[in-house]
């Protein structure tokens, strides 16, 4: 045996540990959290925006993309609009967002405009990137909006950056930063979540888990079967939310931008969630077993939560209805719009490369 | 339960790699040594126990640190002096003066000093052993440090993902060069890093070369089975600094001499004291043999002459 002076090593501990729990595979059709909190108006908000998402890129891919006005490619996030409204309606003007291509629920609640956004799928002069980009690669820093990369995973770092600046001007502000299941196998991803965890920086990682990166199932690119899992690895809480549920992503990241506005440092919060389309336009999800999209469809964000309004007498019917209906509205004016505004002259290719700030 | 050959052969083992180092570094101070020194002073039974639990089929690619690793693959510490020396004759011919070199027909991968690229290789070799039914392991080592970067994650992920057979022995040392564990990981429970990648975790006493070479046999024979990667977390400390030239001044004293009390070399000794295994007389015989060796190396990599100029061109692209 050896001797107790040199024995003071650290006892050898089992890898059976708490695990992160696991989400119920059944999922109830109809909303059912508890919504602490939340102001009759958003309510009415979340389901503007959830609906007027869906419109414009139903109206993006199944009709401006077929008819061959849209210059670039597609990728929409239908099934998953509850992600970025839930998240992106309690940021205050300071805050920033970097979203995925999933979430344009939180371009438009920054403010971005759906005519704006329309010209610039169209490749249009009043696009936000001047007709250079047909795709989502935009943003508006004036509106906290970091723009998007098509190098998933990039944002993380950069996320992480905007947070330790704000936590070293001791300003008040959070960051919310999303990517999807397949951007968390990537090494920018890694690097980022350490510094900011580190850090402590004041931000909120939002993962949409859809279950699909491009064509490969999640367990064919991940050996753990929940990402917040991954939070283990950085020493910060790690979140299961339905994804599909706007009120449980609404009160899970009301905590966790509580939680890094208080400088406790960031939570990961992955929402467990079902891309209804496509990888993107060009993409017949052909690999993609026709069961997983039955079985989603009956957990579609939008019914179930309209389904929720109407039981608890938040909305009736036909404000539901007529939401819609100024939805089609807007989008049939910011087309119109969209369609109006010229393609960008070779001549003018050569400004707008730097900021002129 | 170890055998006497095997005890014996990790006390020479440990010995050679602490008398070789320490031949290095006066080597360095004599000015006969061109480039940097990474010593793995105070980390030795993680080099030794991994690489002696290892079989001779399976493949190892250590760091800069890891001396033990080269020597028990059976690299001669001839050719280890050569190559600080930058001799002719050592396994770079001269081109490199640290310990990036390999053998691949003595199953070792050279290491590159980009901290972390070494995790996706050994993926890979692990994947093309799965895939030919082989039936070898991969090892590799990172340190806490390198723990954070991309190729780490990425590496560890394929692995994982792929459960290919391969061990991954993470030397917490508490420092990546002058930045301590707490100001670069985020969390330093690094076990924890086990269940975030869904492969298995063992977590061991770095300066105890026979629950360091336990532990590795179980890691193995976990990854050799189909279980997927093992991680490994050994806990250690750097009592020599980072590298020869400087004196890692940003280290707390009390730190450096409280893992000195517990250094790798007296904690195997006090374990076969112990034990009764193998005994004082015998440890000075091989600590003599050691000694021998390690002058006859050092007189003969002394005696091989620099590259010579034309040769420069010769050996950069992989001779078939």
């Amino acid at each position: 045996m050896k001797s107790d002076r040199i024995r003071k090593t650290t006892p050898r501990r089992t890898v059976a540990r708490k695990l992160a729990p696991e989400v119920p595979n059944d999922i109830p059709h109809v909303a059912v959290a508890a919504a602490p909190g939340i102001e009759p108006a958003t309510y009415r908000e979340m389901l503007r925006f959830m609906v007027l998402t869906r419109e414009l890129e139903d109206r993006i891919e199944r009709k401006l993309y077929r008819q061959g006005k849209i210059v670039g490619g597609v990728y929409v996030g239908r099934g998953q609009e509850a992600i970025g409204v839930a998240s992106c309606i309690q940021t205050e003007p300071e805050d920033v967002i970097l979203p995925s291509h999933r979430d344009m629920g939180a371009f438009l609640i920054r403010g971005m405009s759906p005519r704006r956004i329309l010209a610039q799928y169209m490749g249009r002069v009043d696009g936000y990137t001047r007709g250079r980009d047909g795709n989502m690669h935009m943003g508006d820093l004036d509106r906290g909006v970091i723009p998007f990369v098509s190098m998933l995973g990039d944002n993380v770092p950069v996320a992480a950056g905007v947070g330790i600046a704000f936590r070293n001007r001791k300003k008040p502000h959070v960051v919310l930063c999303y990517f999807g299941d397949g951007a968390t196998s990537r090494g920018d991803w890694h690097e980022g979540m350490n510094l900011a965890c580190v850090q402590k920086a004041p931000i909120v990682f939002i993962c949409n888990n859809n279950q699909y990166a491009y064509s490969t199932p999640l367990d064919f690119q991940m050996a753990v079967k929940n990402v917040a899992q991954r939070a283990l690895a950085y020493g910060i809480p790690g979140e299961i939310v339905d994804g599909n549920d706007v009120l449980a992503v609404h009160e899970a990241v009301r905590r966790a931008i509580d939680r890094a506005r208080s400088g406790f440092g960031p939570t990961l919060i992955e929402c467990k969630t079902f891309r209804m389309t496509g990888h993107s336009a060009h993409d017949d999800a052909g690999y993609v077993p026709e069961v997983l999209f039955k079985e989603w469809e009956l957990k579609d964000p939008i019914s179930r939560y309209r389904q929720y309004l109407v039981e608890h007498g938040i909305l009736r019917q036909d404000e539901i209805e007529a939401m819609q209906t100024d939805a089609v509205r807007e989008i049939d004016g910011a087309v119109e719009w969209a369609e109006k505004s010229p393609y960008p002259e070779p001549e003018d290719c050569l400004n707008g490369v730097y900021s002129e700030k | 339960m170890l055998t006497k050959t095997q005890l014996h052969d990790l006390y020479y083992w440990l010995l050679l790699n602490r008398t070789l180092e320490d031949r290095i570094v006066s080597l360095r101070r004599a000015g006969e040594i061109p480039g940097a020194v990474q010593t793995s002073r105070g980390q030795e039974a993680v080099s030794v126990g991994t690489s002696y639990a290892l079989e001779k089929d399976d493949i190892v690619a250590p760091l800069l640190r890891n001396t033990g690793s080269l020597l028990v693959r059976g690299f001669k510490p001839e050719e280890i002096l050569a190559q600080y020396m930058g001799k002719g004759t050592s396994p770079t011919r001269g081109r490199d003066c640290a310990l990036r070199m390999g053998d691949l027909k003595r199953g070792v991968v050279a290491s590159s000093s980009s901290l972390g690229s070494l995790v996706p290789v050994v993926a890979g070799i692990a994947l093309a052993s799965r895939m030919r039914r082989l039936g070898i392991v991969a090892l590799t080592y990172i340190g806490d440090g390198g723990s954070e970067t991309s190729d780490f994650h990425e590496g560890l992920n394929l692995a994982a993902v792929q459960k290919v057979p391969m061990v991954l022995v993470l030397e917490e040392n508490g420092w990546a060069f002058s930045t301590p564990v707490s100001a670069h990981a985020a969390s330093t429970d690094f076990l924890a890093r086990a269940h975030a990648y869904g492969v298995a975790g063992f977590e061991v006493d770095g300066n105890d070369v026979v629950e360091v070479y336990e532990t590795t046999r179980r890691a193995a024979e976990h990854a050799r089975n189909g279980g997927g990667p093992a991680l490994i977390v050994a806990h250690t400390m750097r009592t020599g600094g980072d590298s020869g030239p400087h004196d890692a001044w940003f280290v707390p004293k009390e730190a450096v001499e409280r893992w000195k009390s517990r250094d790798p070399l007296r904690v195997y000794e006090q374990y076969l004291d112990d034990g009764g295994l193998v005994a004082a007389e015998e440890r000075s015989r091989i600590a003599e043999q050691v000694r021998a060796e390690v002058d006859a190396a050092a007189a003969l990599a002394g005696s091989r002459l620099l590259p010579d100029g034309i040769q420069a061109l010769g050996g950069v692209y992989h001779e078939i």
